[in-house]
């Protein structure tokens, strides 16, 4: 079947060549312990709990649902013993851990044939993804929160791939599960008569094997592939705004719950960074104790663990657990060290976007650490945010306009249209936090318009 | 290197919070930050990964490539002093005398500066801003090496607190700190600083009776020619050849006569991406096409500077200067990319209609910034406007 492709060029955007890419290999790992489902990584949500310490489980479990809307479950990804529930500060649940039993046993959903995918009703389906589990791994932009499953998307993009360090390449995931993604699209199909599946044009995804179902490709530097940023090159009229998004991996997940009728815990998760002592692909489950995808564990005081990518993941411990929404573990040196003479450093292997250091003629893959390199000052109006910024906002004037008071001024500038990529914070000179005081606005404007 | 390390923990203590001398904290942090870089880290949330480059780098690359210029102005000041005062103009001779010359000017300059800066920061507990080390070299390598020293340390006070405190230090000012100090010398002390004459330092170097010996500059030789056509002649004929024009071995201000070493560095600055090449190309076009324009525009009656060849803009008097360095200056300019080439394109028109139509300021180039430093928030103003009407709207 031909499809018309499509191809987009994005021109900004940015990425650092780090060193810590992880292997082509993809390495099964033997069952972890204990696994644990994470409320509080799950954006927007108020979780209530459902179950408590000591209850036994089984795969499919419903541990907790959004307070908000509570068809949106969040089930086990194991069986056995609600060993903890881990509480943040201000009683956030950070974790629901579950000791697995050996003989794990699986709540039974009801299965869906090819044909019956063609003839059962959208609510219907709607249904079964949200008592399945599976629906909150649709998203929706602007805000990239829950789908809301009452409305019919203009759009679906799915992400083949990241260009995001370090994330899964689409053929690796893809690998022996052709059929399983062809069936995960139809059910998709049935959700929005626009499907886009975008993959990167030279990237992997580009390859025959994972990219024969792309029809949008791209081209460009991280964060070219965003659905956020594809749709805003894409778009024509303000309706396509609210385009729905799902990765590549987790149309698998929605195939594999409706197909064999189980929750499914499968997961490839890359494990990668210049402090990553193998830096590969595992396959292991669905919550797995970071701790498990390491061999051997770095030590804590001069490492940070980052449980998705460089840009968009949360710092974690060894003893956390891997996200619904993250399929990358990222593991970086803290730099938490004061660099002799650093001022005066040539820059040879400094990884840099401006054209300051000599690493701009460097072609070498770079050591990047956490440290901050610098102190906060005002701004000084280099321009390297918007000359970075994939959705063409001017970051510098939006976050004035936020730090003012003028939100509608930030709106204007395109506030909603920010996919949080980060990378204007990552180049400014001035180490303004300009991802974050962004990301901020953005819910604090959207708890206002959902508040009314 | 442990022994700074350590120098720096034993003072620490007196200036953190509840030592003796907490107020000066940020002196304290600006002189560690030299020896070494903050451990600071990235927050819990994303990005992890920050950029290498910080203000501090950034800035002292500007001054590495100011340091070619403000050598040669050393050379310069104690060739013109030497040769002046008839004394054969050997290579070590003449650098002792320049640098008697130019070497207490730029020390007032940064001895000033950062003593206002460093009451800044105690006063409002903010980090020094290294802006300072930056706008302190610029300043007096736009001063003419005759400048009394107490002047230096008044124009320099003009430019840090109004030019840049005042509206919150640096980042927030719309002035260049560095020109607004040299417009004040300029206005305040027409006698010395307006640039009908060019003055040769000569103090120390020869019992005379005056300590400056003045002559016309370049610019107005220019103006004072009577017949269309033959202003490069009258350059040529006061010895300003291009090539000496070029080159900048001629008595002007310190570190703003070389067009060649003033060229280099506005080459670096682009390659690394420090200066706005649409400011230094619509500088470049503004003057040309303007030039061009009254060429074309010349008559027997209009005057004779109309026929200038335009090229002779830009390597006469403090335009090469201006462009690479205080046109450049992110801050005041305009943010917008578009906004930035009108930006440059203004500012070298403007150098050259001032310099053409108004007599009274042979050097039109300062006015020039400056104006366009006021108008800038309009031009970004308005192309932002435009700017933002493309956009499909997301609300
Ligand atoms: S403003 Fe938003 S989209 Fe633009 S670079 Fe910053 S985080 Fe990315
Ligand atoms: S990168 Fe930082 S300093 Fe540069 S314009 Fe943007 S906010 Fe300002």
């Amino acid at each position: 079947m031909r499809r018309l492709m499509k191809t987009i060029h994005i021109k900004k955007g940015y990425l650092p060549r780090l060193a810590g890419v992880p292997a082509d290999t993809l390495k099964p790992l033997p069952p972890p312990g204990r696994v644990a489902a994470c409320p509080a990584r799950i954006p927007f949500i108020k979780p209530r709990l459902r179950v408590k310490k000591g209850d036994h489980v089984q795969v499919g479990t419903l541990l907790y649902e959004d307070k908000q809307d509570s068809r949106f479950q969040f089930l086990s990804p194991g069986g056995g013993r609600v060993e903890d529930i881990r509480l943040g500060p201000r009683r956030r649940v950070e974790a629901i851990v579950i000791a697995l039993s050996p003989d794990e046993k699986r709540v039974a959903f009801p299965e869906l044939s090819k044909l019956q995918l063609e003839t059962i009703s959208r609510p219907d389906l709607v249904e079964r993804l949200c008592t399945g589990g599976i629906w909150p791994l649709i998203r929706a932009l602007p805000f990239r929160d829950i789908a809301d499953p009452d409305t019919v998307p203009p759009a679906i993009f799915i992400s083949m791939d990241n260009q995001e360090p370090f994330q899964v390449p689409a053929d690796i995931y893809l690998k022996g599960n052709e059929d399983l993604f062809e069936f995960g699209l139809h059910v998709l199909k049935r959700l929005s008569d626009k499907i886009y599946i975008a993959g990167a044009k030279s990237g992997r995804a580009g390859q025959p094997d994972a990219g024969r179902w792309a029809n949008l490709t791209y081209t460009g530097k991280y964060p070219a592939g965003d659905p956020g940023v594809l749709l805003y090159h894409l778009k024509n009229t303000p309706d396509e705004n609210n385009s729905w998004f799902i990765t590549g991996q987790d149309v698998l997940m929605v195939a594999r719950l409706l197909k064999n009728g189980r929750y499914p815990t499968r997961r490839v998760i890359a494990v990668g960074g210049s402090a990553a002592g193998d830096a590969c692909h595992v396959q292991t489950r669905l919550g797995a104790p970071i701790a498990h995808l390491m061999d051997p564990v770095p030590d804590a005081t001069t490492t940070r663990y980052v449980a998705g990518g460089v840009f968009h993941g949360h710092t974690v411990t060894p003893d956390d657990f891997i996200g619904l929404y993250e399929t990358a573990l990222t593991v970086l040196p803290e730099g938490n060290e004061k660099e002799f003479l650093a001022l005066f450093n040539p820059g040879w292997r400094k990884p840099t976007y401006s054209r300051i250091y000599l690493s701009a003629l460097n072609p070498a893959d770079l050591p990047a650490n956490c440290n901050r390199h610098g102190d906060e000052r005002a701004c000084i109006a280099c321009m390297h945010c918007a000359d970075v910024c994939p959705v063409d906002i001017l970051p510098q004037l939006a976050y004035k306009a936020i730090l003012a008071g003028e939100v509608e001024e930030a709106l204007a500038h395109g506030l909603l249209d920010c996919v949080e990529c980060g990378i204007c914070t990552c180049v400014c000179p001035s180490k303004i936090e300009l991802t974050e005081t962004l990301k901020t606005a953005r819910a604090a404007y959207r708890k206002e318009q959902r508040c009314g | 290197m442990n022994r700074i390390k350590r120098f720096f923990d034993t003072q620490r203590p007196r200036f953190s919070s509840g030592g003796k001398l907490e107020k000066w904290y940020p002196f304290f942090e600006a002189m560690e930050t030299v020896f070494f870089a903050s451990d600071q880290v990235t927050g819990r949330q994303g990005p992890h990964i920050r950029d290498s480059l910080d203000l501090k780098r950034y800035l002292a690359t500007v001054l590495l490539i100011l340091m070619p210029l403000f050598f040669f102005g050393v050379y310069n000041a104690g060739y013109q002093a030497l040769r002046a005062a008839g004394i054969p103009v050997d290579f070590w001779p003449v650098i002792l005398a320049g640098a008697r010359i130019v070497l207490p000017i730029v020390l007032v300059s940064y001895g000033v500066g950062f003593a206002w800066e460093i009451l800044f920061a105690a006063v409002r507990q903010h980090p020094i801003s290294e802006g300072l080390f930056l706008t302190a070299m610029l300043f007096p390598l736009t001063l003419p090496p005759t400048t009394p020293l107490w002047q230096v340390a008044l124009g320099i006070s003009f430019g840090i607190v109004l030019g840049k405190e005042i509206f919150g230090g640096t980042g927030r000012n719309f002035l260049n700190p560095a020109l607004t100090g040299r417009a004040f010398l300029y206005f305040a002390y027409p006698a010395q600083m307006t640039g009908d004459t060019v003055w040769i330092a000569l103090n120390g170097i020869k019992e005379t009776a005056v300590d400056a010996i003045t002559a016309a500059t370049p610019l107005v030789v220019a103006a004072a020619t009577h017949t269309a056509g033959t202003v490069e002649k009258s350059l040529t004929g006061a010895g300003y050849t291009v090539s000496t024009l070029f080159f900048g071995l001629y008595p002007d201000s310190i570190g703003a006569s070389s067009t060649l070493l003033c060229l280099i560095g506005a080459i670096l600055l682009m390659l690394m991406g420090i200066a706005s090449y649409r400011i230094i190309f619509g500088d470049i076009l503004g003057v040309l096409a303007t030039g061009f324009f009254l060429n074309l525009l010349a008559t027997p009656a209009s005057p004779p500077y109309m026929t200038l060849n335009p090229f002779y803009h830009l390597i006469m008097g403090g335009t090469a200067f201006g462009f690479a360095f205080m046109s450049t200056d992110p801050v005041s300019a305009p943010d917008l990319h578009t906004a930035r080439w009108i930006y440059g394109f203004a500012i070298g028109s403007l150098t050259v209609l001032i310099r053409v139509f108004n007599p009274a300021f042979p050097e039109g180039i300062m006015l020039a910034i400056l104006f366009m430093n006021v108008l800038a928030p309009l031009l970004d103003h308005i192309t932002l406007r435009f700017r933002l009407k493309k956009r499909v709207p997301n609300v």
